[in-house]
């Protein structure tokens, strides 16, 4: 069974105008197994060029993309019986209900009224839409208009699912409800590459993560794996204090809006502990999450989108 | 396979036509206000013996003019909604998404068109043979614009450039030909470019068949079928599915 998703040396070039830009310089890494893969960068890191070359949208300049062993060149036709896409600020026809959507994308693709019929309502109870269902999307709101997009891709029965930044503009509790749908889907043996902004969504749904930055695929691994590769274990958030180079000794120091982030190990913490008691000073002590493993990979201050 | 091609244009139609026209079907007046804008003035200035050649000018400017404007509907589902993503991922074949989107985009001129055929069949008491005929090219009008509108819906790569290329488009298809006049009014250079153009030989054809009972029509249907193909063969050629220019 060849693997969900392979890319090797993979480089895409936009052209606009006589202006080129390098949206991906290098992306080489591969996805082992089914399950949900994260790809997690910071804006005009390349993540979005990728889907879009993994979903045969663009062609790539250099290198290439297999998804299930399929070229995304020289095998696009077969490719597309294969995947299914939420791409990037997306947006439903406003004239039509979220039901219409989803049924009419399910004959779009060739399926009976009755295959449409359930398969639109089977998608609209999983995403818990049963009440905007009949509702036109002119007049639904952002997040409702987000979830319309994605039960129209949930609803083909593909192998793989590209969702790019599915849950961009959800309340939390409607956020939930795609990750129910990603874990329903996941178990179901699909595989579904993820991209978000959202480092708490990437560790609750991901079986693995890849990190990218400035165009280049920079570290793939299971939450554990990506923390445990590197330097330090503890995390302690110090709020108000500013003099960076009085905490370098321990570890790495960035600072943050309310304070500074130290990357250390456990056997200095009870040093940093105690010299904030005696100062009166809040501290907050965690284990190192996705978060810092993104900024510490990634090398850039902690403002993450 | 012909079972899923019809599933997959109806359901274009659907989503480009009878569903927006039923929620919205003030956008029927947009659609037929000018040509019969057109044949009120044809009819006040020319009097009641030049409404055939108005309604003729009317059927062939409907269709035009709506197969144009296909390409403001194409790149607004491609560059704002994305939906030519979502379809662009799966089988669907693109000139097959183009033809349903267009039959949808037709739905909105079928009142007009009948109004006008039914004025032309009345003033000139045409037979079967020459409605079909008309209706023929009617059908391959709408092919080659709704391709032309396809081929250029893929090749912009901003909303805000359409609005001019649409009006230009439309005024090269559909008021520069002689659709409502004979060729030899243009001016001489004017005439060699609309010759160029598919709307002068739609309607060289609709005149032939309507008010000379075929006489003459077979060089231009001829012209006009050879247009269809290499519009075609050109919308094959250099149509961007992909996104790799936008």
């Amino acid at each position: 069974m060849p693997i969900p998703l392979e890319s090797n040396s993979l480089k895409k070039i936009y052209r606009n105008r006589g202006r080129t830009t390098t949206a991906i310089n290098n992306f080489t890494f591969s996805v082992k197994d089914k399950g949900v893969f994260s790809l997690l960068g910071r804006n005009g890191s390349g993540k979005t060029t990728f889907v879009k070359v993994s979903t045969t949208q663009l062609t790539p300049d250099e290198g290439y993309v297999k998804v299930f062993g399929k070229d995304v060149v020289s095998d696009e036709k077969e490719l597309r019986h294969m995947i299914s896409l939420v791409p990037q600020e997306s947006r439903p026809f406003p004239h039509m209900n979220p039901y219409e959507h989803v049924y009419l994308f399910q004959k779009m693709n060739g399926n009976s009224r009755e295959e449409s019929k359930d398969r639109a309502e089977s998608v609209i109870g999983l995403l818990g839409m049963e009440d905007f269902a009949k509702v036109e999307c002119v007049n639904l709101s952002g997040g409702q208009k987000q979830l319309t997009m994605v039960a129209m891709a949930l609803s083909l029965d593909t192998q793989i699912y590209f969702l790019d930044e599915p849950t961009i503009g959800l309340d939390i509790i409607t956020r939930k409800r795609v990750w129910n749908a990603i874990n329903k889907y996941r178990n179901a043996g699909k595989s579904i590459l993820l991209t978000t902004h959202y480092l708490d969504e990437a560790a609750i749904l991901s079986d693995e993560i890849g990190i990218v930055s400035h165009g280049n695929f920079i570290k793939q691994g299971t939450l554990d794996e990506l923390r445990s590769g590197l330097e330090y274990d503890t995390r302690v958030a110090l709020r108000g204090r500013t003099d960076i180079k009085e905490f370098e000794q321990y570890g790495r120091v960035f600072s943050d809006e309310s304070g500074m982030v130290l990357f250390t190990n456990q056997e200095n913490v009870e040093k940093i502990l105690s010299d904030s008691f005696v100062r009166k000073e809040r501290i907050e002590v965690g284990p190192i999450g996705l978060d810092d493993v993104f900024i510490s990979l990634v090398g850039e201050d902690i403002e993450v989108d | 396979m012909i079972k899923e091609l019809y599933r997959t244009i109806t359901s274009l139609t659907a989503l480009n036509g009878f569903i927006p026209l039923w929620r919205r079907p003030i956008a029927l007046i947009a659609v037929i206000s000018t040509p019969f804008s057109f044949l009120f003035f044809i009819y006040l200035f020319g009097g009641p013996s030049k409404i055939l050649i108005g309604a003729i000018g009317g059927i062939l400017f409907t269709i035009v003019n709506a197969s144009t404007m296909l390409q403001t509907d194409l790149l607004f589902y491609k560059l704002d909604l994305k939906f030519q993503q979502v379809v662009a991922s799966t089988p669907i074949n693109p000139l097959v998404y183009m033809f349903g989107l267009a039959t949808g985009n037709i739905v909105f001129t079928l009142p007009g068109l009948a109004i006008f055929m039914g004025i032309i069949v009345f003033q000139s008491h045409i037979g079967i043979i020459q409605i079909l005929a008309v209706i023929g090219t009617l059908i391959t009008t709408w092919v080659i614009f709704s391709m032309f509108s396809f081929l250029v819906s893929t090749r912009v790569r901003e909303m805000r450039d359409i609005w001019p290329i649409s009006v230009m488009f439309s005024i090269i298809f559909g008021v520069v030909p002689p659709i409502y006049y004979s060729i030899s009014a243009l001016p001489g250079p004017v005439q060699y470019f609309a010759y160029i153009v598919p709307t002068t030989w739609a309607a060289i054809l609709l005149k032939g068949i309507v008010i000379h009972n075929f006489a003459g029509v077979a060089i231009p249907a001829l012209v006009f079928v050879v247009e269809m193909f290499c519009v075609l063969a050109f919308t094959s050629r250099f149509s961007d599915w992909r996104l790799n220019r936008t």
